[in-house]
């Protein structure tokens, strides 16, 4: 019966398959616990920068910057989209990508122009095959995005907002919650709203621990050259911060979502292998006793 | 000897934290030195060399602007980046400061970019010699 070879067949590709989803599960929760080794480690900067503002706004230095400043009238609002750049990470980058083109639809009905860029293969090519615009792409951005390459975003995103070419900026991102959840969002990075950034949620490490317990204390700090110069540099700092924290959120969760996704590939293989496995014995089997029928029915005729 | 805590931060890790007899870092102005029981400040940093004395031994590290935080129980140096002095590279240094002079600035905006760059540059060069 040609049927056996063909079960056998098709449980050897599925052992194989399953092989593969397991290393790719492995892989992945290596890659989480680095890319979460990193963002808890950024997490320092970012609380420092909030103390700083925090002790400036202590002193009496009134909080304003052209960055904090929301507009009237918005006319063109970027949206910045955070994908993988690769696949077989689950609903990763469709929920992401459900949320932005969501949020672009409401844009168009009441903004009108809203320019988008993408970071990751994947949201950049699902864009393309919708037909929409793409005002910038990026493909560097993998487990580990570097500072230095956000920041260059940052830093052209905050030109050309006070320049006055874009009114607001939109990041569609899958923040990391906890280990176990993670949802897909829009946060308005520009204007900024507030000032402090929530890192609780990642482990405060010991250099932070000692900031904020300290901060209860009230020191008379000296500004050099002056609180408004410092304010004039920390803002873009913070900003800088926030877009990285973002990235780094971003790659968190999509270790994640792929190590959850390979984890369910590697279980439902083994169902079917399991499956498979019962179906081709019992095909054996039943040819077995086939082939003993014919044998007693070829000596019975002969004797 | 009272010491003091030192710690510098990037937005990717913390890159220092140790106990100093005291530190020396490049403020937007100049140099600036602390030492323990320093009164609380917060100060603009510039593009330069920070040293850190710990008893004879002294260690010297590149700063990338930023800000310098002094609090009672520690010095936090938040900088963009912080490099060894050994990994600048001096041709590199110097072709970044003829581009940075060449850039052509018609506005605030370009020329503030400009003078980053510049005094970026320099100070990189400065290390070298």
């Amino acid at each position: 019966m040609a049927n056996i070879r063909l079960l056998d067949k098709r449980r050897k590709s599925i052992k194989n398959i399953r092989k593969i989803t397991r290393t790719m599960e492995l892989i992945a929760t290596a890659r989480f616990k680095k890319a979460m080794d990193r963002a808890s480690a950024a997490s320092d900067y970012t609380n420092l920068i909030t103390a700083i503002v925090q002790d400036l706004a202590k002193s009496g230095t009134e909080v304003s910057h052209p960055l904090l400043q929301s507009r009237e009238t918005v006319k063109a609002a970027e949206m910045l989209l955070l994908t993988s750049n690769r696949g077989l990470c689950g609903g990763y980058n469709g929920s992401v990508l459900r949320l932005a083109l969501q949020r672009r639809n409401e844009i168009a009905e009441t903004i009108g122009s809203s320019p988008m860029s993408v970071s990751g293969k994947r949201g950049i090519s699902a864009l393309k095959f919708r037909g929409i615009p793409l005002e910038k792409t990026f493909t560097q951005f993998d487990d580990a995005p570097a500072f230095d390459e956000v920041a260059k975003i940052a830093d052209d995103l905050m030109e050309r907002f006070i320049t006055g070419k874009i009114d607001r900026v939109d990041v569609v991102y899958t923040k990391f919650l906890t280990v176990s959840k993670q949802v897909a969002v829009v946060e308005t990075l520009l204007p900024i709203s507030s000032l402090a950034i929530d890192s609780k949620k990642v482990n405060a490490s010991a250099v932070t621990d000692v900031a904020s317990g300290a901060s209860k204390l009230k020191d008379d700090y000296e500004f050099l050259p002056s609180a408004e110069s410092i304010l004039e540099e920390v803002v873009p700092a913070a900003f800088r911060a926030r877009v990285f924290k973002c990235f780094l959120d971003a790659a968190v969760s999509e270790q994640i979502a792929r190590m959850i996704a390979m984890k369910s590939a590697t279980e439902n293989a083994g169902d079917i292998i399991k499956q498979l496995s019962r179906t081709f014995n019992r095909a054996r089997q039943s040819k077995i006793t086939q082939e003993i029928m014919e044998i007693i029915g070829g000596v019975e005729a002969l004797g | 000897m009272a010491t003091i805590r030192c710690v510098v931060v990037t937005p990717e890790k913390t890159e220092l934290d140790l106990q100093a007899d005291s530190l020396t870092v490049p403020l937007y102005d100049g140099e600036i030195g602390i030492l323990p029981g320093r009164a609380p400040m917060v100060g603009r940093l510039g593009f330069g060399i920070m040293k850190v004395k710990q008893g004879s031994s002294e260690t010297s590290h590149y700063v990338d602007g930023g800000f310098v935080q002094v609090r009672r129980e520690a010095v936090y140096v938040l900088t963009d980046r912080m490099l060894k002095p050994e990994s600048i590279d001096k041709a590199q240094a110097s072709s970044d400061l003829e581009k940075a002079l060449a850039i052509v600035s018609s506005s605030p905006e370009t020329f503030a970019l400009k003078d980053r760059a510049v005094s970026q540059a320099r100070a990189k060069l400065r290390l070298q010699a």
